[in-house]
């Protein structure tokens, strides 16, 4: 078996992964396919930026 | 089974080592012509158009979703050359895969054929261009000239030009950034095969403090991706100073060198 970027790094970060896999790659839209439209990633990535605020002030505030 | 979907992985040409945690995992090779395609059968509760669009906007789920779809893709990699699917993409019948596979069957072997004995890898650059600044004096001719200018003036012109210098620094590390990424960027065009230029990603995605100023896709010929990278190495080591963050990761996927980009009927 040869080794890739993915066995090796366990600690991809999440925007690596969706860089690749969001609008790359075999895409099909149509009637005989469900598909995810084009995501943003800039839109996605202030999102994910608020949401790890938003968690670590939950942490801080000792809610989960 | 009754409502159920199915979600498409990727697609093998030779049967992939399918693992037990994959198999643990619900994962299915399924023959279709002369390929291997690598699906899981999956809920309308979650993945139905609705139900997905809804899906998509909790971040934890989409995160734990894409994680999973490159994951097994990666697996499969490991066995068999593989043409990954975008993430998400999910066919409503059995006979709608087979009758996909079987208009496309020309366009994979073409697929497959090109990606044969080539990996893909990914560089992203990024700048600190606060640290550069200190270096602009002997990276930019015109900015010395003016420094020079300034040691030269009386307090009150100094300032003046101090000031027009500010300026000048935004613009000559926007050029300069523009230059390394560039060249960086044809030097690995010449030993690649195929290429593909990403949006660059500002500091709110990347993360980072630095700014990205390279964001491409190789495909590099197996037997030649030690050489690359060696070289890689040796552009990095030419810098004078360390505002450069040199990021190159591989082999991914092939995901940015598929060109089946279709609306099926």
């Amino acid at each position: 078996m040869n080794e890739n970027v993915i066995d090796r790094s366990r600690d991809i970060t999440i925007l690596e992964v969706l860089d690749r896999v969001l609008n790359k790659g075999v895409i099909l839209t149509g009637d005989i396919v469900i598909s995810v439209a084009d995501i943003d990633l800039i839109y996605l990535g202030v999102k994910l930026m608020l949401s790890s605020v938003e968690t670590m002030e939950k942490l801080k505030s000792g809610m989960h | 089974m009754i409502n159920e979907l199915i979600y498409v992985y990727c697609i093998a040409v030779n049967p992939p080592g399918l693992i037990d945690e994959l198999k643990a995992r619900g994962l299915k090779s399924i023959e279709i012509g002369q390929f291997n395609v690598l699906i899981k059968n999956v809920p309308e509760i979650e993945f139905s158009e609705e139900n997905l669009k809804q899906n998509i906007a909790d971040l934890r789920w989409l995160e734990a979703n894409a994680r999973e779809h490159i994951n097994v893709i990666g697996m499969i990699m490991g066995y068999t050359s593989v043409i990954p699917f975008k993430f998400g993409t999910i066919f409503k019948t059995l006979e709608s895969l087979e009758k996909f596979i079987s208009v496309y069957s020309g366009s994979l072997l073409e697929n497959f054929e090109f990606i044969k004995g080539r990996e893909e890898w990914a560089v992203k650059i990024y700048c600190d261009r606060k640290a550069l600044s200190k270096h602009i004096d002997e990276l930019s001719e015109t900015a010395a000239a003016l420094e020079k200018q300034i040691m030269a003036s009386s307090p009150g012109k100094a300032f003046l030009l101090q000031r027009k210098k500010a300026d000048l620094i935004e613009n000559e590390l926007d050029r300069i950034c523009k230059e390394r990424g560039q060249s960086y960027f044809s030097e690995l065009a010449i030993l690649s095969e195929a290429n593909s230029l990403n949006n660059l990603l500002p500091k709110e995605v990347s993360g980072r403090d630095d700014t990205m100023i390279l964001n491409a896709s190789f495909l590099v010929n197996s037997d030649k991706v030690s050489h690359v990278k060696d070289i890689f190495i040796k552009l990095g080591s030419r810098e004078v100073n360390s505002s450069f963050h040199i990021e190159i990761t591989g082999p991914w996927p092939p995901f940015s060198f598929i060109s089946i980009n279709e609306k099926t009927q």
